[in-house]
């Protein structure tokens, strides 16, 4: 990343979040913002928090029975878990992709605009979101003349880059990617950071990731997460060159997780 | 030249150990197909021996006519099937499919477990008892007399275990993260049932539903005490009506065995076993039909 990463005032803000299952607790007393127009990545070991700590940013986490959520969290200073707040339309703000591509079992130009059709978008727009959601997720060109055809019928590649276009038709300013790339080849791996690339300057992306050297890649922005806890959040080349955690260090280096 | 394997890695003459696995391998295969071929001859023999009873003797007024002393023809029986059972599936359907849905969807966990556990209860209770059951509650306590909208939502009771169960499972096996990735757009929970689960679990109820109305079509027990008999054409829906089943119990018996009485009995059963086969082919196609959007869903 040589351009500067523009500062302004964060479009996520979360303050001492916690999250307990009934046992254990599975988020610690993390806080942390999110920049508008960056890459944040989460990286850590598995069981770190990390994919739990982005499904509380769309309040995804209460799909799940049983957890209990602690702490605040403002999307544009708004508190998310204000009553009054609808996490429907939280959702449709804040997008989120899957580790594993979660296509539907209908047309591809049909899963493009199922948010659509969900939030009452004018049908008479829906070619040209179509159009551009597809061209942004870098599958216009392969797909042309084919959107007709069921999704299913696409590669593994092609269905996650699919899932980006149809959280990205619905225009959210937040894109949640929990391991985007978890499941794909090294090519399909590429074009979905090619595609995290050109979203970079225009929402906010946190990304999930497994892989160190994918943080490094695409991202502005690291956070290090460790059994439950924060370690660590720096821009990406300080976190990497010089992490001022021993236990961050020890991680990029590769000497454990 | 070609040197000979090593005396034991001869790839043609297994011994010992693997040699007796393959011949077990055998045995068993042998023993399946006899005992497919122990179901499935006796149901030739089955239809074959109807047929040959029921064929040669079919008119057009077997169609067309209705019974008239020991002749006659089936045309008030057939129509009177069709309507019980559609009444039936319209019942068993109403009940069965809301019931699943809130059962795989809505459900705290322990009305969802006791939902299922009565559901089975249910479809475990003779067909006589929820006959006499209708006949008390839909025959008697109503003063309606023998109608056909009591045997048809006693017929239905019985089916809605069957279609209740398979909407049940229908749900549950739609992948976590077709939900998921949902909720994630912004959808309410009745929008992903509608939109996403509704159609991958589709294929599931609808051979749930055909199954029913199927097992339903042979059923006789719960319609004895509630839909009556009649011998003319049915008419509205708290008319009595004949129904095929009902034939073939009524006539086959008949102390007379002799000449169109008995042929009418078999005539009815050539019936339902057309019906069922039909039905039931045209779930393979339905479903199929719909398994095919479906292909790559499940993995």
């Amino acid at each position: 990343m040589t351009d500067t990463v523009p500062v302004g005032p964060p479009i996520i803000e979360v303050r001492n979040l916690k999250v307990g299952a009934s046992e254990r607790t599975i988020l610690d007393d993390v806080t942390l913002d999110v920049f508008d127009r960056q890459v944040t990545a989460v990286i850590g070991p598995s069981g770190s928090g990390k994919t739990t700590f982005i499904r509380t940013l769309n309040r995804m986490v209460e799909t799940t029975p049983g957890l209990r959520v602690e702490g605040s969290i403002r999307y544009q200073g708004q508190d998310i878990h204000d009553p009054r707040v609808n996490p429907v339309l939280l959702r449709q703000r804040i997008g989120m992709v899957f580790q594993r591509p979660a296509v539907f079992p209908m047309s591809i130009y049909n899963n493009v605009v199922f948010g659509l059709r969900l939030n009452g978008t004018d049908p008479s727009e829906f070619d040209r979101i179509v159009g551009h959601s597809l061209e942004r997720a870098g599958l216009l060109k392969e797909l042309q003349g084919n959107l007709d055809r069921p999704a299913f019928e696409l590669s593994g590649g092609q269905q996650q880059r699919l899932c980006i276009a149809r959280a990205l038709a619905v225009k959210p300013r937040v894109l949640l990617m929990d391991e985007p790339t978890g499941s794909l080849d090294p090519i399909s791996t590429q074009r979905v950071e090619e595609t995290v690339e050109e979203l970079r300057r225009e929402i906010a992306i946190v990304i999930v990731t497994h892989s160190i050297a994918q943080a490094a890649r695409v991202s502005d922005r690291t956070a290090y997460f460790y059994q439950g806890r924060l370690v660590e959040v720096a821009p990406t080349e300080v976190l990497f060159e010089r992490p001022t955690q021993k236990l961050t260090e020890e991680y990029i280096t590769g000497r454990f997780g | 030249m070609v040197a000979a394997p090593d005396a034991d890695h001869s790839l043609l003459n297994p011994t010992g150990h693997v040699r007796r696995r393959l011949a077990l391998d055998r045995a068993v295969r042998w023993l399946l197909l006899l005992a497919f071929a122990a179901v499935l001859f006796p149901l030739l023999d089955m239809v074959y021996w109807i047929s040959a009873r029921a064929v040669p003797a079919f008119t057009w007024g077997t169609f067309t006519e209705n019974q008239v002393g020991l002749g006659g023809g089936l045309h008030a029986m057939i129509i009177g099937t069709l309507f019980l059972i559609g009444i039936a599936t319209a019942f068993a359907v109403g009940i069965g499919v809301v019931s699943g849905m809130y059962t795989a969807e809505y459900a705290p966990p322990a009305v969802a477990h006791s939902a299922r556990v009565i559901g089975n209860v249910l479809a475990g209770v003779p067909a006589i008892v929820i006959g006499y059951f209708g006949y008390y509650a839909l025959v008697l306590y109503t003063h309606w007399g023998y109608n056909s909208l009591a045997g048809g939502i006693a017929l239905g009771v019985f089916m809605v275990p069957f279609v209740f169960r398979t909407t049940d499972i229908g749900f549950a096996a739609v992948p976590r993260a077709q939900r998921e990735a949902t909720l994630a757009l912004g959808a309410r929970r009745s929008q992903y049932l509608a939109r996403v689960a509704f159609p991958i679990a589709l294929p599931t109820m609808l051979s749930g539903v055909f199954l029913a109305m199927a097992i339903g079509l042979g059923e006789t027990a719960p319609l004895i005490y509630t839909a009556g008999w009649s011998s003319s054409t049915v008419t509205g829906l708290l008319q009595p009506t004949s129904y095929l089943t009902g034939a073939i119990w009524n006539f086959y018996d008949f102390p007379s065995t002799e000449g169109s009485f008995l042929t009418l009995a078999f005539q009815a059963a050539f019936l339902l076993i057309v019906i069922s086969l039909t039905v039931n082919i045209a779930i393979q196609v339905i479903a199929d039909r719909y398994r095919r959007r479906l292909r790559g869903l499940f993995q």
